[in-house]
């Protein structure tokens, strides 16, 4: 296999070939590579399989503090008999000459039976026996005192042993070191040969982003596309809208919890003029007075929202059209006066489809569900009933998640009650659907947070895959 | 939506039948799974069906679907002379309905004393409307005498309120928090019940007297319901009375005016085509009277129609709707096949969504990477940061949160904050959105902003990409002309016109605007109403 080498690799090949098991520094003093070339040749090679790096372990020995004063002055029970070749001397005296280490130069020197001691009235009498010129620690010592050994290079264990025993004396210091040595393939390749200007084009290249849409449109535009493709024509309509479309006209009684301040966002000050027929207006609001017995108030349906659901848009497309036959959907930002968390949002996207027919069943609306899951790439879901103010009868779907190993609730869906439809002169059954987005986006790129759809963080934008 | 804790020892004996059976049924009663273990099981109810606030309520459903006990759940009410609360003209105005029940005979308990508050608070909310219409006292029953009086009193009126110690004036429970919760509900004349020796006994909407207050060893209720208005009184107090009896007290009816016949029941002709035609089945006439008595309603063919019988406290069914979804509960849901409906309509996107796709097609194109913000803004980030001028904002009405307080007029600013949170990516970062801003009119126009952010960015570049974009998406040639804007740089800063006309700004940002932004970078950008 004929491999391309930069010059770098060269260079530690060529060096590895003489001299085997060297480390990095190693490398890098014998070559004129600075340390991080070396580092960097040795991971490129590495990664081809040219070079093996193995970890091992080393200790040196070197003399601690007491050892270095031992190598200047001798060891205790050396300058002890020096002190007492001239002849006997008093234990007080020689404690004087020998300090702190008077106890250790006695105890050793007896025990070797350099020294004899006499106990007289006055005190102890110390003389001398017969002791060696040098001993194998002094050996040692004077080895250690001209540079560090390895463990295994000191030639007499049982004086390092010795020596080890007593404080401070020998330091054993361990480190780990890696090493590096070529491959069986690395000694046969060729490190002379010019491949005139060839580049090495099998190392990692530098990181460019593809500029792109964002995930959460992408989710967006593939529900647009299946809708379309079901037969189903889009419309859209303005965020902001008269209180009248987004709640009284699908039967919300003005003095419902969901219309306060906490739940909806008004817009200060602003009020709609004219914001429906008169025929309409006038509808609507004997409705109210006949299904909830209040005193319906114009004031009140004139006031500005930040659209809560998506339904004003198509309740107003009803009315205004009034289709015995249609297959419309609606798509975009709805509003909620919530505190943001990892599963609220203030905004969030929504979609919603509706079918208008003479024999439409809520078998049908089950169908169309059915369909959309499965072009959305979700098989396995079921229906369970729930409750939605302007539809009955009202189910929801359940779709199940692998990841999440459980049954997540998706889209909700039901009739529009009569109350709703009536006012409008619609009279055929009007079959809705839809939830949010975000939730299906959720699933799709396996998040946990809603958020990140908002954080417009580059990191996540740049690296989040098309195809989650 | 509201939350009920049932534990399942209990619910097995209410209802008869083994846990496993149980959970399976619940979400068939349209009761979502919030929370499970082994002990208890969390649900969340819808607000329609108060009824399903304690375990007793959600027990009678489940005996329903589960043929325990089918048909009509009838609130059987005694008589009895004494029960009697009488009302005086002082009341009349200010809030004039008033009913209420005597429960005998039950066991409350822990559990019972915890679900039959968690009820009252969310008939309050609901149907209630925070009390407004209606609210309800519950008390020891051996601690009143009848008969009772329901008056108003002035705020000097003194008792000891519920879980106090002394005696208080209206006016001091006023100023509790509880009190001033409610206070806006009353006027100088204040609500209140009396008992026969002229104790005080509650005073509504506020609280309750401590002298009747229930403990888990009380065995006797009297519940009386106020409010201004007599249907959601009645409705509120049949509520109850449903809950009660199913917890196993016997009923008595409280004479009052104007009362509310709570055992009443209502009935309702139901076409069975109009049953199948609406499901897109064909059951029987018996199919779907039994279905209908699963759901716990009365159900019987009269010639060619079903004739059912709703309790009281059924108000979510109004018509034949609301019984089309009793009757696919009862049969189950999970027996409807799905099927598509016929259709030959071609669906198609709007005009404006494909105009929007083509721009973002070109935009990323060109580079640059969609960003999404909110149409919800801070004044920091869409006027302070940028130096923007804020005399036309837009303010939406107490917002729970700080940084979506107002609505945007421009997208620029957001893309700003987008790149002040990316100073640690690789540059060059080129980020651009199209979306709806409000004018000061509350017109709403889509807009496309972008914004490069790099070493060498300069207005040149914004220009460059201003005119590409212009050029591949409508073939159109803009004109740049000198206009300062506080976001932009003196002298790299332009409107943009097309035809005489302007459309948008362009510039280098403001190395000032950039500092308070944070960014360490020039910036170039530009924004344009689209479709105009």
């Amino acid at each position: 296999m004929s491999q391309i080498l930069h010059p770098i690799e060269k260079t530690i090949i060529r060096l590895l070939r003489t001299t085997s098991n060297l480390t990095e520094v190693q490398i890098s003093e014998m070559t004129n590579l600075s340390i991080d070339q070396t580092r960097r040749g040795i991971e490129w090679l590495r990664l081809k399989n040219l070079a093996v790096v193995s970890e091992s372990e080393e200790s040196f020995v070197t003399l601690g503090k007491n050892g270095l004063a031992a190598s200047q002055e001798g060891l205790p029970e050396r300058r002890l008999a020096k002190l007492i070749t001239a002849g006997p001397m008093d234990l007080e005296a020689l404690r004087k000459k020998l300090g702190d280490d008077t106890n250790i130069a006695i105890a050793i020197a007896r025990k070797s039976n350099w020294i004899e001691i006499q106990k007289t009235e006055s005190g102890s009498i110390v003389s001398q026996r017969n002791f060696p010129d040098r001993t194998n620690e002094e050996e040692l010592i004077s080895l250690l005192a001209k540079g560090k050994l390895r463990l295994d290079q000191i030639p007499d264990t049982s004086a390092f042993e010795s020596l080890n025993r007593r404080p401070d004396f020998i330091v054993v210091q361990t480190t780990k070191s890696k090493t590096i040595s070529l491959t069986s393939q690395a000694k046969s390749i060729d490190t002379e040969k010019d491949y005139g200007g060839a580049i090495n084009v099998e190392a990692q290249a530098p990181p460019v982003f593809a500029a792109k849409t964002h995930p959460l449109k992408d989710v967006i535009n593939e529900i647009r596309e299946v809708f379309v493709s079901l037969g189903f024509t889009e419309i859209i309509g303005n965020l902001a809208q008269p209180a009248f479309w987004n709640f009284d006209a699908l039967f919300t009684p003005q003095d419902h919890p969901a219309r306060e301040m906490q739940d909806t966002f008004y817009l200060k000050e602003k009020t709609a003029q004219k914001f429906a027929s008169p025929s309409q207006i006038g509808k609507v609001s004997d409705m109210h007075k006949k299904g909830w017995k209040y005193k319906w108030s114009a004031d009140a349906a004139k006031r500005m929202v930040l659209r809560t659901h998506t339904t004003c848009v198509t309740i107003k497309y009803l009315a205004d059209n009034m289709p015995e036959d249609a297959r419309i959907f609606s798509l975009g930002r709805v509003f909620r006066n919530e505190k943001v968390s990892y599963k609220h949002l203030v905004e969030f996207h929504q979609v919603e489809g509706i079918v208008v027919g003479k024999n439409v069943s809520l078998r049908n609306l089950m169908g169309i569900q059915t369909e959309f899951y499965k072009k959305m790439g979700l098989d396995r879901i079921k229906f369970w009933p729930t409750f939605f103010p302007y539809t009955e009868p009202s189910l929801q779907t359940m779709v199940y998640n692998k990841r999440l190993d459980r049954w997540v609730e998706l889209f909700g869906m039901g009739i529009f009650r009569p109350e709703v439809t009536r006012p409008f002169g619609i009279t055929r059954p009007v079959l809705a659907w839809g939830g949010g987005i975000e939730r299906i986006a959720m699933l799709k790129y396996g998040l946990d947070d809603v958020r990140q759809f908002y954080n417009n963080d580059l990191g996540w934008l740049r690296s989040v895959p098309k195809c989650p | 939506m509201p939350v009920v804790t049932l534990y399942l020892d209990r619910l097995e004996k209410l209802v008869g039948k083994n846990k496993n059976k149980i959970i399976g049924a619940l979400p068939f009663l349209g009761l979502d799974i919030e929370e499970q273990n082994t002990e208890y099981i969390r649900v969340e109810y819808s607000p329609n069906r108060a009824d399903y606030a304690t375990d007793a309520g959600i027990s009678a459903g489940l005996q329903g679907l589960l043929g325990v006990k089918t048909g009509l759940e009838k609130i059987v009410l005694k008589k009895e002379k004494s029960f009697v609360i009488k009302t005086t003209s002082l009341v009349k105005k200010i809030r004039p309905a008033v009913c209420g029940l005597v429960a005998r005979g039950g066991r409350l308990g822990d559990e019972g004393v915890r679900q039959l508050i968690a009820l009252q608070e969310d008939l309050h909310f609901g149907i209630g409307r925070r009390r407004k219409k209606a609210s309800i006292g519950i008390h020891d029953l051996d601690t009143v005498t009848f008969p009772l009086t329901y008056s108003a009193v002035q705020k000097s009126h003194k008792f000891v309120p519920l879980t106090g110690t002394q005696e208080m004036t209206v006016q001091e429970i006023l100023g509790t928090p509880v009190g001033g919760q409610y206070g806006n509900l009353v006027g100088d004349m204040v609500p209140v019940i009396f008992d026969a020796k002229g104790n005080t006994i509650s005073l509504p909407p506020i609280i309750n007297s401590s002298l009747t207050a229930i403990s888990t060893h009380t065995t006797n209720l009297l519940v009386e319901v106020t409010g201004t208005e007599r249907t959601a009184t009645g409705d509120t107090l049949a509520v109850v009375a449903a809950t009660l009896q199913n917890m196993g007290f016997a009923l008595f009816n409280l004479r009052s005016d104007p009362g509310a016949n709570i055992s009443k029941t209502k009935t309702m002709k139901l076409e069975p085509a109009l049953v199948n035609q609406i499901l897109g089945v064909s059951l029987t006439n018996s199919q779907i009277c039994n279905s209908l008595r699963k759901c716990r309603l009365g159900a019987a063919v009269s010639g060619t129609k079903i004739v059912c019988t709703i309790p009281r406290f059924r108000f979510d069914i109004l018509g034949s709707m609301d019984l089309i979804e009793e009757v696919v509960l009862g049969y189950g849901i999970e027996k409807l096949l799905p099927t598509l409906p016929q259709s030959t309509s071609v669906g198609q996107k709007n005009e404006i969504t494909k105009k929007l796709d083509n721009i973002e097609q070109i935009m990323v194109g060109l580079g640059f990477t969609e960003a999404l913000n909110s149409s919800l803004g801070s004044m920091q980030t869409l006027y302070h940061n940028p130096k923007r001028d804020s005399s036309g904002v837009i303010e939406v009405t107490e917002s729970k949160s700080q940084e979506h307080t107002i609505l945007r007029d421009s997208i620029l600013p957001e893309l700003l904050e987008n790149l002040s949170g990316n100073i640690h990516e690789q540059y060059p970062q080129k980020l651009f959105e199209t979306g709806v801003v409000f004018s000061e009119k509350l017109e709403e126009s889509n807009l496309l902003a972008c914004v490069s952010a790099h070493r060498d960015a300069s207005f040149t570049e914004a220009k460059s990409t201003l005119q590409s974009v212009l050029k591949t998406f409508a073939c159109i040639e803009c004109a740049t002309k000198t206009s300062e804007h506080p976001i932009f740089a003196r002298g790299k800063s332009a409107d943009i016109l097309i035809g005489g006309k302007k459309v948008g700004i362009i510039g280098q940002i403001d190395p000032r605007v950039i500092e308070n932004f944070k960014i360490r970078v020039p910036v170039c950008g530009f924004e344009l109403a689209l479709f105009i």
